[in-house]
Order: C-alpha cells, then structure tokens, then sequence
C-alpha cells in the first residue's frame, strides 16, 4: 500500500516537473508510430514568431499538463507564444471575458449550447468553408461534427463556428474483473444480460451498482446520461433528435420510459450501494470507490471514460479495473448505440495564430501526442491508432468506431436552462421518489416558457 | 424582588447553555477537519477522525509478485515477502477473495487459486507454495484486515502548499488582500474626517450619496467595470483588482469612520483649532490616532472580505499560475480533487490560518469600534 502510494507521489511529482519544463513529450523523428511529417508540413508551412495566443477552457489539473504538451508542439513548429490559462468555472470566465471585450484567442468549449449561445452574440469568428469540408472527409461520421458546431451568428447566418477536439464516451460501465471472477459472473453482452447480472448478484447478497449524481451546483448530471443512454436503448435514434430538439415531447411517454427504465436500475434499494435514497447525495466522484472496497460495495458502475481521475491512487485501468460496452437490448433491432461529448474549439477573437492552431488541430500529430499519454479519443481517421498509450483507451476507440449510432450529450444540446438545470433537478427528485410523468410534465412546463 | 433575580438567574443560565452548544457546534466539525487534515488517505477512509488516536482495522488489497518472482524450493514453487511491504501494522484475518475478505485467521494455511497454498502470519509475511509452476505476470490478490497504529504526518501540508499549487496561490492572496485593504482606509479616513468636520456646501447630500451607495451590488458594475479596465489598458492585473476592491468597499469605510469620528469630542478638535492647527494636524495627530478602533474594525472587514473574495477575483484577475487566488484554487482543488477529504481539510486549513490570526490579533478593537461607530 505505501509503495503504491510512493509511486502515487512520484508520477505527481513527474508531472509537476513536466509542467515546468515545456519541451516535446516525443522528440519529432524518432518514433515511427507518429506522423512526424504532418508536424514538420505544419512548421513549414507556418511562421508565426513573435506572435501570442491566449487559450482558455475548462481542463484544469492532469489535462491541463496533457494539452500543455500538445501546445508545446505548435510552439515548436511555428514560434508562436501560446499560453493555456483553463480551469473550473470556464463557463462563466468566458462569458465575463467576451461581453467585457477581453476574449481569448481561443476557447474549448464543452457544450454546443454554450458555443451556440456565444455565436449567436456574435463574439465567435466563423471557421473557413474549407474546414467544414476537411471534417466531413477526416472525421468518422464528419456530419455529425459539422452538424454540431454549425451555428446561427448574429446575423441570422448559418456557419461553422466550432472544430472537435478530444471526444469521450459515456456508455461505458466499469468493473473489478477480479471480483467478477470470484463471484463467477460473465461481462454482459446484452441489455437483458444486464438485467439478469444485476438481479443475480442482488440474489447473491451483494449490491449491483454504485450510483452517485452529487456534483455541487451541477448535482444531477449524471442521471440525464444515465436517461439518454436508456433513451437511445428504448427509442430509435431519430426519436433521440427530436427528443433534443424538444419535437417530442419531455412528457411524451418514450421520454417517460427511459426514464423508468434509469430507475429500475437506480430506485431499487437492492440495486444501489447505499440504498436508493443514497443515489442523491453521494458525489459522483466519490461513487466509483464502493467498486474498490472489500468486500465490494458494488460490482459495476456506469460513467464516461474520464472517471479513472476519481479511482483510488495506484489502481491500473485494464487490469485493477476495467470496463465493457453499456449493452444494448437485443429484442429491440436499435444496434450498438454509442453515446459521447466532446470539447470544441471556437475562435473568440480572429487571428492569424488562432487560425493557424485551429489548423494545426487538423494534423495527426496534434491528435497523436495526447493519444499517446493518456485520457483521449479522436474521432480522427488519418491518425495511427497504434499511438493510444493504453490498450483500453484502443478498446474505448474501438467502442466509438464499432457504434452503430453516436449521439452527442443530449443534455449539453438542450436549453442551459433544460440540460443544466431542470433535467439535473428533475432527475435528482425522480431518485429520491418523484413520478416519473409528473417530473417529465414539469420539465416539457420549463421548456415550453422558454418559447 | 426574590422572583425577579430568579428569572434573571435562569436566563442567563440559558444564554451561557446556548452561547455554549453554539461554539461546541461550530468547533466539533472544524476540530474534526484539522484532525483530518494530519492523516493520511488510508486512515481516512478506514476509520472516523474522533478515533485517530486508537488504531485502526481496515481491510487492504496486496498483490502478490507475479511469477517472476517465484523461487524453486526442492520442487516447491514459492512466493514469499511481507503484505506491509515494511511498513508496520498486524494481520487479523487474511482471504483470498474479495467477498469474503476475513475468511481465515492469521497463521492459517489455507488453499488458494490453481492448486496453490497460502499462508499469512500476523506480522505479514506470507508464504505461496504450489507443487506446480506459477503463471501469468500479475500475482494473486491477498486481502488482509489489518488493525495498523495511528499515525499522524505533515505530508498532507507539504502536498497541498507544493504540488497542489496552494502555496503560490497563498502568496497571490495576500498581494490581492494587503493593498485591498490599505487603500480604502487611506481614503476613507481621509474622506471620513472632511465629512465629519469641514464646513462646506453639499456635505449632507455627499454623507447621504455614501449611505445611497451602501446598498448597490457590486455585481452590477462587475463587466462594466471590467470593459473600463479593458479600454484604459489596466486589463485583469493585480492594480485593477486593487481599485475594485476599493471602489467597492469605500462606502462602508466612509459611512462606519465618519460615524465614528463624529462622534469624538468637539472640544479637543476646537481648541487644536484655536492654538493654529490646520485642518491636516487636526486629522494626522489627533483625528487619526483617536479612530484607531474604527480604523482596525474596518481593516478586519476589509481584509477578510478580500481574503474570502472569489466573484472579484474571477472577473477581474486572470486564472494563470500567477493571478489565481486562493479561493480559486480551492475551486479548482473541490473539481479535481472533490473526493480526497485529505486534501480538501488541509486547504481549508491553511486558508483559514491567516484570518484567525488577524482576527485574535486585533478583535479587541473590533466590538469596540463597531459599538461606538453605530451607537451614538
């Protein structure tokens, strides 16, 4: 335990180190499995000394250090000054920065609705036609991520005002193999297998899952993914779309259903660690240690690929832990559907340097060096997979390229007032005991007012 | 007459039980954080703070060495070494699986995965023998609970003032709070003493506009501000948070300092008057060291406003190394770091440390400047 804890300390202290000394992770030529050539076209074809950018987003912490790495590309290649100022409360930051008129260069943001919000202000400047081309060509399922990040300006004007960047998924349900040896039980490969695993460990006098929505203001979130996981599971795709675009209803009996079907897994006191009346108040990053405790808490957990940051120091994803595809129903003919979010670059002030990184983010490398550590996916068809640094973040790709459907966060696309407000209270009073209809009713009340 | 002491007696028994399950109300949980914050991660999750001091059983994962480390002994394959890796505590009960992690008692032998046997004493060595090769790189899981001595340590202190940035964030505080508190006060004893006593035209309307300004929000000048700070070039700097957080704090300054030194004698301020004082005299040597209760009063307000702060800071100090507060930091630390009670109870320790002191230091001057500012 204390060695594990040294080596805890020492990769922190790596880390920290890393962050001081801003040269290149991966010295450009030497390994193969890179596309050292796309970085040095880049550097070529750009010649940006002297010049400065300043980029704000939300990563603070471990992938603060991470895009600092790739920045130090760009830096090397053009000569450019770029400084990464994210952290927590990007939201609001960059509300305050654009109305006072000091905007970053470039901003990172996670929601399209936020993005959407800005552009319809006219504080984003539109990407060249041509970017919106190299996605479609570049990206796997490009629409989609055209579609996402084109926006009205304030001129009514349709146009592409966002590139993708570092996508993640969220139907991924976490595991002890270990424990699931001892206990004898298979990786689910159907929703109905599912259903039966958590029934039989309930019969086996153990507790199924671990489910905590607490996330201080933001409490709730996590049940609106666990609600569109279910919704992709029960509904088709289109419904989804009309679900986020309000065509359908919140109260119409689809939407009321996969939120019924959240609460089979969650409202069940035999289900949840803790109880049901516990799922409210745990936080979410708290939630996933029941899974490392012994004897087990609970068996599985259901969160995006971004949790192991929250699991005990010194556990190794792949081995201490892994994870398998939130399964489909098999008697339902919906496919493998796949739900995901992803941060988006958006140019907050026009320049040649900002335009020039947005670029830059075109090139393998820029996508390869971050793969190449850890806690990133790219929807990316021209990089190496060969580059991703550990084989579960290959095995998370390969859940992206596998699906049948992706859909983006529905919660992130709705109304912040929808996505980040009552949706999150909504669900919070669903696990504490409300009905089902009468929430979904209250919420489609909300929407309707902001008509 | 007996009556009425009595009832007066009881009462004061009541409010000295109330004042009493106050302070125990709000000193158990903030002893119980500083408990925490000398323990380590383990500790804190094996047992509750108010048993620090007694030891602790918990229930630890060891994982055995892989094959690679298995010895040949006259045939028997043996894994061997000690589930403290050296650091101290005693075994209670070991098991082999993780739903049953207390099967056996220490010293037992007992059968384990693949035909192996396994045996743990109470100090932690264990012994893994089996008749047959071992195989696949990653050992057996071994669960042992444990009961393990208590420990306290300063790692936490060392990691949240280093790594976790807290230490320059410390330093970013005190640059934003000592000038924010300086400056109103220079102003506004200045201001307070003109309002108190200079004659001239308007001077009811000025007092009256102070107290108007007192119930303004701050948060409606926030972007404008902001923008104005932007076209003058002073942009998100240590010196434009300085000038808003005096802008902001000077109408109380003014109104609890006016009030105060309108209320010190007339006479003293007539007769320096008649002996030739001018009217910056009067303020530097009498005015100036007669206010000094009020004066301290504010500068405890001031101080631990600005040192609590995060909304001013947000919006007019950039979140680089450089320019992060504490409080931001700490905002940060509860995304990142929200489950590691380690962590969370040392900061809010260190952030604390500052204002207490300022606030035992000078507390005396508090009441006492507060009392006579408002009641005259």
């Amino acid at each position: 335990m204390k060695a594990r804890m040294m080596a805890g300390a020492a990769m922190l202290a790596l880390i920290a180190g890393g962050a001081q000394a801003q040269d290149l992770k991966f010295t450009p030529g030497e390994d193969a499995r890179f596309h050292w050539d796309s970085y040095e076209a880049f550097g070529a074809a750009h010649d940006l000394s002297g010049q400065s950018l300043r980029i704000d987003g939300p990563w603070g912490g471990i992938d603060k250090e991470l895009f600092q790495s790739v920045i130090a590309y760009f830096e090397a290649a053009t000569g450019a000054d770029v400084e990464y100022t994210g952290g927590d409360g990007f939201e609001q930051r960059v509300m305050i920065d654009v109305e006072a008129g000091s905007p970053p260069g470039l901003a990172v943001v996670p929601q399209p609705g936020l993005a959407a919000d800005l552009a319809a202000r006219g504080q984003l400047a539109p990407l060249p036609a041509t970017t919106a081309d190299w996605l479609r060509e570049n990206y796997a399922a490009g629409q989609s991520w055209v579609d996402l990040a084109t926006y009205a300006g304030a001129d009514g004007q349709e146009a592409l005002y966002g590139f993708f960047y570092k996508v993640d998924v969220k139907s991924l349900v976490w595991y002890v193999p270990e424990n699931f040896e001892d206990a004898g039980y298979d990786v689910p490969e159907t929703m109905e297998d599912l259903r039966a695993l958590t029934d039989q460990i309930v019969a086996d006098g153990d507790t199924p899952w671990c489910i905590g929505l607490g996330s201080g203001p933001a409490t709730g979130w996590p049940a609106t993914d666990w609600v569109e996981d279910m919704m992709l599971r029960v509904n088709s795709p289109a419904d989804y779309d009309a679900w986020v675009a309000n065509d359908l209803k919140f109260d119409d009996p689809k939407v009321v259903a996969a939120i019924e079907e959240f609460g089979w897994f969650a409202r069940n006191d035999a289900h949840v660690a803790g109880g049901a009346g516990a799922v409210g108040s745990t936080d979410f990053r708290d939630s996933p240690k029941g899974l490392f405790q012994f004897p087990p808490q609970c068996y599985m957990h259901r969160q995006a690929s971004f949790i192991p940051s929250f699991f005990p120091e010194g556990t190794f994803v792949g081995e201490d832990v892994d994870f398998f595809y939130f399964p489909a129903y098999a008697d339902r003919d919906l496919g493998r559907p796949v739900l995901g979010a992803g941060t988006l670059f958006v140019v907050t002030e026009d320049s040649p340097v900002a335009q020039a990184f947005i670029e830059f983010l075109q090139t393998p490398i820029a996508h390869e060096v971050w793969m190449a550590q850890s806690g990133f996916l790219t929807p990316h068809k021209g990089v190496n997979t060969e580059t991703y640094g550990d084989p579960t973040l290959r095995k998370m790709g390969d859940i992206l390229l596998e699906a049948d459907t992706f859909r983006f966060d529905g919660s992130d696309l709705m109304p912040g007032a929808i996505g980040a407000g009552v949706f999150w209270t909504g669900m919070v009073d669903y696990t504490a005991g409300g009905d089902a209809a009468t929430i979904a009713a209250e919420i489609q009340r909300t929407w309707d007012s902001l008509k | 007459m007996d009556n009425i002491v009595g009832t007066k007696s009881r009462l004061v028994w009541v409010v000295n039980l109330s004042a009493l399950a106050l302070v125990l109300l709000w000193l158990f949980p903030t002893f119980g954080l500083l408990v925490s914050s000398f323990r380590d991660r383990d500790q804190i999750t094996a047992s509750g703070w108010w048993k620090a001091m007694f030891p602790a059983e918990q229930t630890l994962q060891y994982r055995a060495p892989g094959a690679g480390d298995a010895v040949d002994e006259n045939g028997v394959f043996v894994i061997s070494g000690n589930v403290f890796e050296g650091g101290r505590g005693s075994v209670k009960s070991f098991g082999t699986s993780a739903r049953d992690p207390g099967a056996f008692p220490a010293g037992e032998t007992v059968p384990a995965d693949d035909g192996a046997d396994l045996t743990v004493l109470q100090n932690g060595d264990f012994r893994l023998t089996s008749a047959t090769e071992f195989e696949g790189r990653r050992g057996m899981r071994i669960f042992v609970t444990s009961v393990t001595p208590p420990r306290f340590t300063f790692e936490n202190y060392g990691r949240v003032l280093g790594a976790e940035g807290l230490g320059r964030a410390f330093l970013n505080t005190m640059t934003v709070s000592i000038p924010a508190t300086v400056i109103p006060i220079l102003v506004a004893a200045f201001a307070a003493y003109a309002l108190a006593w200079m004659e001239f035209p308007g001077r009811a309307l000025l007092v009256a506009g102070v107290v108007g300004l007192l119930v303004v929000p701050l948060q409606l000048a926030l972007i404008p501000l902001l923008k104005l700070h932007n076209e003058i070039g002073l942009g998100k700097s240590y010196l434009g948070i300085w000038l808003a957080h005096t802008g902001f704090g000077l109408p109380l300054a003014v109104y609890l300092l006016r009030n105060y030194m309108v209320g010190l004698p007339r006479e003293i301020i007539e007769s320096a008057r008649v002996d030739g004082a001018t009217d910056f005299q009067i303020f530097l040597k009498i005015i100036l060291p007669l206010s000094f209760p009020a004066l301290a009063s504010f500068a405890i307000f001031q101080f631990l406003w600005t040192w609590n702060d995060l909304l001013v800071a947000l919006v007019f100090l950039g979140n680089t190394q450089d320019q992060l507060v504490m409080t931001g930091q700490l905002k940060e630390l509860m995304g990142s770091r929200g489950g590691d009670w380690e962590i969370l109870a040392t900061s809010a320790f260190v952030t604390i440390a500052v204002p207490l002191v300022v606030f035992f230091a000078m507390q005396k001057y508090l009441v006492r400047g507060l009392l006579a500012g408002s009641v005259k």
